[in-house]
């Protein structure tokens, strides 16, 4: 038996071995670069076109882009990171802002510094920053999430309302228009998840506050935008102009049937809402309202996201190379994805050019683009932290307490609390 | 034969013996014992990601001025207070139904309600979802039929969506310990209802008086399993609400905040391992405790 095995075994070794090196080779031979994203319409799309341009001059690599929900792409790779073993993750990632440092500073060493090949200083600095730890650069910035008030011109024509009066409105006469459009037309203003609090993170950015200060300390219960937002999510509540959707397909879902009159979110939406060809020319944009505190405008920023290579994956060259050569200097690729797909880049040399001017039928002739590339211009810059998703949770617990009348700095010290055991 | 005559310790030291075993042991080592171990050594430390660093009992004082692993917790003991008992004595009368011989289709009866648990946990999760919705099938029918005047708030309202999740489990579940019910009933002898019968005891009593103490250990077993079941309730809320325990955390449960403590926020396995070993614990307590309360009092 001993013998047996001792003069066998480095046969059987050296078999193993030499299909493992067999395969490796065929892999190295392929070079697939698998990418995890979430949005069929946006960046899935998007993604796929970028895969077509690099594979048109370097035919060797190819592209699998793989389409999921959000939050299984998030929860996918950061199971994948804890496990420790890179066989499950993809060569590139989308990671949502709000979490990039979440990732880079719990999994030091995971993703691929591309400092030293993509030049930064091309791209919008805040995205920049956003992806940058201990002096390092760790991301190709990808779209901005500047938000606008997409309103259905047909509805508020009914109820009385022209294009010029949603320009630069308050919430409070958003609330105001929404109901008189119920009362007209019988649909509600917008759709509302009351699980999601985006639409308090739009307010709140809007008038340049966030969850967490400019040393990432909570800030919670001495923020005014935040109070305002919750009051102001409170009165759209209180004022029923809302259709309750439970999840994000539903909520996606109260437009794209035409049940409600408008929709308040980022530019990333654009693909989706022009998914609907029945709804061409009844769109309209205009600028977020604005909450009536100090320092109120009416741009925000919802989302956005960019791309980040695993340190580990065997295609990561190709990978880096890829990204730097379509995202990082390809102009032509960021005008069709912004005329085909909404994408607002934040490559700054990819501002400006014919796309940027041209007229969208869809939208009525409007020049939604140069809209929302100014609007990006006036986004007050915050620091979202490494906590969002759990304030988030906090803020949400705490929305229907607001309904039923609890005092506004009452929720917000209940969300305090929240954080404070949360973020250790 | 050599084996048969070495006695005392050498007994215990026979490799052979070891040998066959081994490959078990090593397995239960490996993937049970070593795993429960390192999560109780992991439940020591805190930190971010795998930046892991020890931190003594500073997970436990957590749990204390943690509101959302209260609220967890409370859900939790809602759930299992709430619908075991529920399940468990709807179980037993539908056993007792379909025990009923002269019950005409009670095959068709019992594959009918025993069906749900194996049906797959997250296709009915969206099924419900979808049939609960604000302009789903429930509510309109209730509207049809005139109980209720608008649609129930069925995922957006704390109270019913604890609800639905009640519901829900209850209809995964209670064929399941309905089987186990059915299968002890026709284990008890028949002269003994005959006898009962015979005596004039009415059915109910010979229900209460017959039937539920010849189950009892049936019904002990089939009540740890749902508790254990019950505390570990993931799947379900997980699904109907997206991953989020909403509205309000109302539906939140200790598995779904482990859940969340490790892939959805930023990771801390630590305090998610502590957390797990409260369940741990939970279960242990109230099985003990309901071993206690189903002994045999005239031993």
């Amino acid at each position: 038996m001993d013998k047996l095995v001792r003069t066998h075994l480095p046969r059987i070794a050296g078999l193993a071995l030499a299909s493992a090196s067999f395969l490796a080779v065929t892999a190295a031979e392929a070079k697939e670069i698998t990418i995890w994203c979430w949005d069929p319409n946006f960046n899935v799309a998007i993604m796929k076109e970028a895969g077509a341009r690099y594979t048109k001059a370097h035919p060797d690599v190819t592209f699998n882009v793989v389409d999921f929900a959000k939050t299984d792409v998030e929860q996918k790779l950061q199971t994948g990171l804890a496990s420790g073993t890179a066989d499950a993750l993809p060569n590139i990632v989308l990671i949502e802002d709000y979490g990039a440092q979440k990732y880079l500073q719990s999994f030091p060493g995971a993703f691929a510094p591309l400092s030293g090949t993509v030049d930064h200083s091309g791209f919008a600095p805040y995205k920049v920053e956003l992806m940058t730890l201990e002096g390092q650069v760790y991301g190709m910035p990808f779209d901005s999430g500047v938000t606008g008030l997409y309103y259905r011109k047909d509805y508020l024509e009914q109820a009385g309302f022209k294009p010029d009066d949603m320009q630069n409105i308050t919430w409070d006469r958003f609330i105001e228009i929404g109901q008189q459009v119920e009362a007209k037309t019988g649909k509600k203003m917008m759709g509302l998840d009351p699980n999601d609090a985006g639409i308090v993170r739009i307010m709140m950015q809007s008038a340049g506050q966030w969850y967490f200060d400019k040393e990432g300390k909570p800030n919670i219960t001495g923020n005014p935008a935040l109070k305002a937002a919750l009051e102001t999510v409170g009165k759209i509540m209180s004022a029923n102009i809302y259709k309750p959707a439970n999840g994000w397909s539903d909520w996606v879902g109260t437009f794209t049937s035409g049940d409600v009159a408008s929709v308040v979110t980022g530019v990333w939406i654009t693909g989706t809402v022009k998914a609907q060809p029945d709804q061409a020319g009844k769109w309209g944009v205009a600028p977020i309202p604005a909450l009536s505190i100090e320092g109120a405008t009416h741009a925000s920023n919802l989302g956005g996201s960019s791309w980040y290579v695993l340190e580990s994956s065997e295609e990561k060259a190709e990978a880096i190379d890829f990204l730097n050569e379509i995202y990082g200097k390809d102009i032509d690729f960021y005008q069709t994805i912004l005329q085909e797909r909404g994408a607002v880049g934040s490559l700054l040399a990819a501002r400006g050019g014919a796309a940027y001017e041209a007229a969208d039928r869809f939208f009525g002739g409007q020049k939604v683009w140069q809209n929302f590339s100014d609007w990006l211009a006036k986004v007050p810059a915050v620091n979202y932290g490494i906590f969002t998703n759990e304030a988030d949770l906090a803020v949400t617990a705490q929305l229907p307490a607001l309904t039923q009348g609890t005092p506004v700095d009452e929720v917000l010290k209940a969300i305090d609390a929240e954080i404070s055991g949360q973020i250790q | 034969m050599v084996l048969a005559r070495r006695g005392g310790i050498g007994r215990y030291y026979d490799v052979n013996g070891w040998l066959f075993v081994a490959p078990a042991l090593g397995l239960i080592a490996l993937f049970m014992v070593y795993p429960i171990l390192w999560s109780l050594w992991m439940s020591f430390q805190s930190g971010r990601g795998m930046m892991m660093k020890f931190a003594g009992f500073a997970n436990i004082v957590r749990l204390w001025n943690d509101p959302v692993f209260i609220k967890a917790l409370t859900n939790t003991m809602t759930y299992f207070v709430v619908q075991v008992p529920i399940m468990i004595l709807l179980a037993l009368v539908l056993a007792s139904l379909l025990n009923n011989p002269r019950l005409v289709g009670r095959g068709l009866f019992r594959t009918a309600i025993f069906l749900p648990c194996v049906t797959s946990l997250v296709a009915y999760s969206v099924l419900f979802k979808g049939m609960f919705a604000p302009d789903g099938i429930v509510n309109s029918t209730l509207q049809a039929i005139g109980l209720i005047a608008s649609p129930i708030p069925w995922l957006t309202h704390p109270f019913w969506a604890k609800t639905l999740v009640i519901i829900a489990i209850t209809w995964r579940w209670t064929g399941y310990n309905m089987i186990f019910y059915l299968a002890a009933m026709q284990n008890i002898d028949r002269s003994i209802y005959e006898v009962a019968r015979i005596d004039g005891v009415p059915a109910w009593a010979r229900f209460t008086h017959i039937t539920i103490p010849l189950l009892k250990p049936v019904i002990l077993f089939t009540t740890v399993i749902s508790t254990i079941g019950t505390l570990q309730l993931f799947d379900e809320v997980y699904n109907l609400t997206e991953g989020k325990g909403g509205p309000s955390n109302a539906t939140l449960t200790l598995s779904l905040y482990i859940y969340n403590l490790t892939f959805r926020f930023m990771p801390n396995f630590g305090y998610a391992a502590t957390v797990s070993y409260v369940i741990v614990v939970l279960v242990a307590l109230l099985a003990v405790l309901q071993f206690y309360l189903a002994r045999e009092r005239d031993r």
